[in-house]
This record gives structure tokens, C-alpha cells and sequence, in this order.
């Protein structure tokens, strides 16, 4: 077998280009799909850490406008809907929840930010309930509020440093002329609270005069919880939108992986494309050795020899363009993570591509398959070829 | 023969690799300033511009800790809190008009009383002030400072002005230009010096990383002086 494999390796040798070409067309092929398959993977567990990280698994809002942001960057404060704050002790009496927290979410027009003004938005929270639903959020410097009405700030990372505040700053909230004082910068999570000013609820409803009212609860479901049943009561409020996070989640699976088809089946020509070349490669290899093949088969070379010679060639091509590949794969993971990010319209932080072990072995069978396969006709070719013919037809 | 060419090869492989992957590893670290709308805001900034080059530069990718002293040095205090720090990603805007390279604009963050200030200068090619650009300013007096005649006193200016100012006490120690500046709103003070101390720093840092150090000897004089 050793000998077989040093002749197979040696004729391989003989046409350095050639098959030099062939493995970077398997390599490419193995890289795409390695790293497909890690986005695969990497996309669904980065969105559910994203949104296991919102702490909370649903989310109640005043019904008109669910989506707090886009009204803030649509008609900043003013297009903000409430609703009344006893909502939130209704819900939490409900079997299925384990905790509540109620938000009250305010913007602020600044004249001085860019050049035509901007907003700065400012999110009240209860300090009883939302730092234990966000117990993963970790502090830079300082802690949570003090009481629950202190004029007191958190800020998230990105809030910080765009402000360029740190713990014992004042931060001015200009439109109402009011003055809080940093008491915590948070450690950056990567996701939306690191641009987030955070303020105890009641401070914001104090400063900017709405009592009693709420933008949205945010709701952690037991985990033996109904969800659809407990959505459907939910519904059942007056004046009050449910967004589900696993509907979310679900929505934005569904967007990506129509995208996701497409890749794949460029991944898949790319496949293609990879045993049409390892094919021809051999065949052209088989044509050019007809004579020697024929040399081989009149010393006593069976036809499963020669089968056997050809195929390893073949198998010798496709392994080695599977272990560039794998490597390239990982070794770019992070540039395939920042050209995703750029191309889909909503990319969770964290890896998007994660590339394992299991993933990594899953590929180089693939590639082994089409090593196999790719190499069967070449192989059968050269195994029937007649001796004297081949020696003949070369000859004349 | 065939040797060689696939030994270049490689090379070539790992130096793109290398630099591929390098800025994607630094993409956490600290957040620089950059124009909010870099095509509208040169067009309005340098007027007669045609066209701009991005780059990005650190303090800690030109020349590491001994730059970072230097840059302090001739700041005349140090770089401090959790974001003014050595791998800072400063935006540097190269200005065209046609294939004629015209001018720069370059923006700092610095820290006000109530919140952060972004200070823009668009400079010539020489690093005289051609004009002067709060981005951000968070500031009870904002509507005072970003008036354009607050502005206009640092036009004409240079970092060679800037040395004779003492950013620490806020005032001057020799004939300088910065002398002209006023501040429009006694009670400001703090926005008002932290606008100053932002200027010299984006002056020295285009003078670092643009101009060659045309203005050390400048700072060096000083310091003689000072002996």
C-alpha cells in the first residue's frame, strides 16, 4: 500500500501545476462550505444568546407602536405610546411569569448633536427587578442606582464613550436642563443596552412629568411555561401589543435562511465545479500514462491495480484540498464574520461563524465522498485499458 | 524554478492573511471620531473639495508607549479616564480637489463637563486652522460655542500658537495666537478649556502622523524657553 501510495503521490508530482490548480479548486470548495456551515451554526446560537441576553423572553408595549427605537429615530419622544404602570402587577400574577420589570423609555431633542441636532434617548427602569433579569451585565466601574429615585445614571459602554463619562461625571439631559450623576459604566455585551442610558424609572417619570405610565414591561417566562397559551391571554389586555421574542427570533431565522439557500447552492456549484476539475485532472493524467499504464498491465498489473493507483491519486487530490481548506476556513473565520456582517441587514453580536471540531471532520468526509466518487470513472478507464493498444496507439 | 514561484506564493498567502485578519481582531477596541456624514460634511467643511481618503491611525500602531509619550509631552498633560487611551482609532481625512490634495480634516473626542465633545479642524496642508467644527458638544452653553464667531476665532491658527498655552491652567505662557480666543460664556469655562485642550491635541496628532513633526521645534523652543 505504501509503495502504491509513493507511486501515486510521485505521479502526482510529475505535473506540479496541474495538480497544484486542482487542489486550490478543492480547497475553495471545502473553505466555502466549512465556513457555511459555521455560519450555519454560529448565526442561530450568536440571535438566541442575543436575545436570551434581553434577559426577558416577551416583551408588552402600549398598542399603537411596538418598536420603541424606530419611533425614536422616527419622531423622537413625541410619538412615544404609553401605558398605565398597574399593568405590570396584573401581569406578574399571572402562573407563567417568574419576573417583571416595567420601562419607561424617553428621548430628549439635542440641538448640539451633528449638524442639524439629534436625539439622545434614555431608558427608565426599576432598579428592583431589571438588574436581576440582567444579572449577566457586568460593571467597568461603579454599580447599580443608589435608591430608586436618585438622579442617578448607568451607562453602557458605547454610551460612555461617546459621552465620555465615567463614574462620579455629571451628564446633563439637555432639553430638560437636568442634571444626573454617573454611577456605573457597564462592560461592553455587544448588544443594545452598550448604547444605553440607563436612569430608575421613577427619575424619568419625575423628570419628564409622566406619572404612572410605562413604555413597556418586560416579561421572563417560567421555564415549564405554556408560551403560546400565555401570549394568548396576554393578547387578551386592553390597549397593550405583545412581541414574543421567540416570534422574533423565529422571524429573523426565516429572513436569513432564504438567504442562506442561495449560498448554499452557490456552495454547492462551487462542489461541482471542484469534482468536474478532480475528474478531469485524473482523466487527462489516465490519457497521458496510456502508454506506461499499458507498460504496467503487461508486467502483470491487474486492472484493480492500476483501479487502486488511480484512485488514490484522486484520494490524495481531495485530501489535501480538504486540509487547505479546513485551515483556510478557520484561519479567515473572522474575515467571513465581518463580510457577513456587512452583507445581512441584521447580524447578532458574537461569532457568526462558529467552526468546530465535529464541523471541521463532517467536511473532510464530504470532500473524501467526492474524492471517491470523482475518482471512479478515471480509475474503471484506466483499469481497462488493453496493454498492447495503449502501447501501440502511443507509439504510432 | 517552480520552487521559488511557490515559495512567493505562499509568502504572499501569509502577508494577506496577516493583514486581513489583523484589523478584523482590533474591531472592539476603542471607537475613534468620525464625520457623521463624511460625503456632506467635507463638501461642507472644505468647500471648492472634490473628493476625500479615509484613513485610520493609532498612536499605539505609529509609534506605541514612546509616542504616547511624546504626544503628552507636547500636550502638556497626559492622556487620562477610560477613553482617552493608546489604540484610540483617529480618522484622518485626506482633501482633494480633482487629483490635487488640498487639506485635512481630523476630529478628537474630548471630555466636557456634562458629556463628550467632538472638536474637528480642517486644517491646509501646512496644519493652519481653516476652520473650526463641534460635531458634538453636550453643554448648557452649546448654542454660544457653536456659533460660527466662536468658531472663527481659530481660524489662521497653528500649533505653533497652541504651544505657549498652558491647557492645565488655561492660560498663556508666551505671545500666542490662543490669546485672541474668548470664551463666549463665562460660566462655560470648563466646554471652553476642554475645546482648547481638544484643538492642541488634533493639532499635535496631524502633526504626528500627517505633517512629520513640522511643529516640534516649536514645542522644543518652548521648552528651552522654559529652562
Amino acid at each position: 500500500m505504501i509503495k502504491i501510495f509513493n507511486v501515486a503521490y510521485k505521479n502526482l508530482l510529475r505535473k506540479k501545476a496541474r495538480s497544484g490548480l486542482t487542489i486550490i479548486g478543492i480547497a475553495l470548495a471545502a473553505w466555502v462550505l466549512v465556513s457555511l456551515l459555521g455560519f450555519n451554526k454560529g448565526y442561530e446560537s450568536s440571535l438566541s444568546r442575543d436575545i436570551d441576553n434581553l434577559g426577558f423572553q416577551m416583551i408588552v408595549t402600549a398598542k399603537g407602536c411596538p418598536y420603541e427605537a424606530a419611533t425614536l429615530m422616527l419622531k423622537g419622544g413625541t410619538g412615544l405610546r404609553y401605558m398605565p404602570e398597574n399593568i405590570t402587577e396584573q401581569i406578574s400574577k399571572e402562573p407563567e411569569v417568574e419576573e417583571v420589570t416595567a420601562m419607561l423609555m424617553q428621548a430628549v431633542f439635542d440641538p448640539n448633536k451633528g449638524e442639524s441636532g439629534g436625539y439622545s434617548a434614555y431608558l427608565g427602569v426599576d432598579p428592583a427587578t431589571f438588574p436581576k433579569m440582567k444579572s449577566f451585565l457586568e460593571f467597568k466601574q461603579g454599580n447599580w442606582f443608589t435608591n430608586p429615585d436618585a438622579m442617578e445614571a448607568v451607562l453602557g459602554y458605547e454610551a460612555a464613550e461617546l459621552e465620555q463619562r465615567e463614574v462620579g461625571d455629571k451628564l446633563l439631559i439637555v432639553e430638560k436642563n437636568v442634571e444626573v450623576k454617573v454611577v456605573g459604566i457597564l462592560k461592553r455585551t455587544g448588544t443594545q443596552d452598550d448604547g444605553t442610558i440607563f436612569l430608575p424609572l421613577k427619575t424619568v417619570q419625575k423628570i419628564f412629568g409622566i406619572k404612572d405610565e410605562l413604555t413597556g414591561i418586560g416579561i421572563k417566562v417560567k421555564k415549564d411555561a405554556n408560551m403560546a397559551q400565555f401570549e394568548e391571554k396576554m393578547y387578551k389586555l386592553p390597549d397593550v401589543q405583545v412581541v414574543s421574542l421567540a416570534q422574533v427570533k423565529q422571524t429573523i431565522m426565516t429572513l436569513v435562511s432564504t438567504a442562506k439557500v442561495m449560498v448554499f447552492s452557490i456552495a454547492l456549484i462551487a462542489i461541482l465545479i471542484s469534482v468536474v476539475g478532480v475528474i478531469n485532472t485524473i482523466l487527462m493524467s489516465v490519457m497521458e500514462r496510456l502508454q506506461e499504464i499499458g507498460i504496467l498491465k503487461s508486467m502483470g498489473a491487474t486492472a484493480w491495480d492500476i483501479f487502486k493507483l488511480i484512485w488514490l491519486e484522486t484520494l490524495i487530490l481531495c485530501i489535501s484540498g480538504g486540509i487547505i481548506g479546513a485551515a483556510l476556513a478557520m484561519a479567515t473565520a473572522k474575515l467571513t464574520e465581518v463580510l457577513i456582517r456587512q452583507l445581512l441587514p441584521y447580524a447578532p453580536s458574537g461569532g457568526l461563524v462558529q467552526i468546530t471540531l465535529p464541523l471541521v471532520i463532517l467536511t473532510f468526509g464530504v470532500v473524501i465522498l467526492i474524492g471517491l466518487l470523482s475518482g471512479v470513472y478515471p480509475s474503471w478507464k484506466a483499469g481497462r485499458v488493453r496493454p498492447l493498444e495503449a502501447i501501440r496507439s502511443q507509439v504510432e | 524554478m517552480l520552487g521559488m514561484t511557490m515559495k512567493k506564493k505562499f509568502s504572499l498567502m501569509v502577508l494577506m492573511v496577516t493583514v486581513i485578519l489583523v484589523p478584523a481582531q482590533v474591531l472592539f477596541a476603542a471607537v475613534g471620531c468620525d464625520l457623521n456624514d463624511p460625503d456632506r460634511d467635507v463638501a461642507r467643511l472644505f468647500p471648492g473639495s472634490t473628493g476625500y481618503k479615509t484613513n485610520y491611525v493609532s498612536v499605539d500602531q505609529r509609534g506605541g508607549p514612546a509616542l504616547l509619550a511624546q504626544v503628552e509631552d507636547r500636550l502638556g498633560d497626559k492622556f487620562q479616564g477610560l477613553f482617552e487611551t493608546i489604540d484610540v482609532p483617529y480618522t484622518l481625512y485626506e482633501i482633494f480637489k480633482g487629483k490635487e490634495k488640498i487639506g485635512y480634516i481630523h476630529g478628537v473626542n474630548e471630555k466636557g463637563q456634562y458629556g463628550g465633545i467632538q472638536v474637528f479642524l480642517v486644517l491646509d496642508l501646512d496644519g493652519v486652522i481653516k476652520n473650526f467644527y463641534f460635531q458634538k458638544l453636550t453643554s448648557r452653553y452649546g448654542k454660544e460655542l457653536r456659533d460660527p464667531k466662536f468658531g472663527e476665532q481659530f481660524v489662521g491658527l497653528t500649533l505653533k500658537d497652541f504651544y505657549n498655552y498652558d491647557i492645565l491652567t488655561g492660560k498663556a505662557i508666551g505671545p500666542s495666537g490662543v490669546e485672541r480666543i474668548k470664551n463666549p460664556v463665562p460660566e462655560a469655562e470648563p466646554d471652553f478649556k476642554a475645546a482648547l485642550r481638544g484643538t492642541k491635541k488634533n493639532l499635535i496628532l496631524v502633526d504626528e502622523f500627517i505633517l512629520g513633526n513640522k511643529y516640534l521645534q516649536y514645542h522644543k523652543a518652548v521648552g528651552e524657553q522654559k529652562k
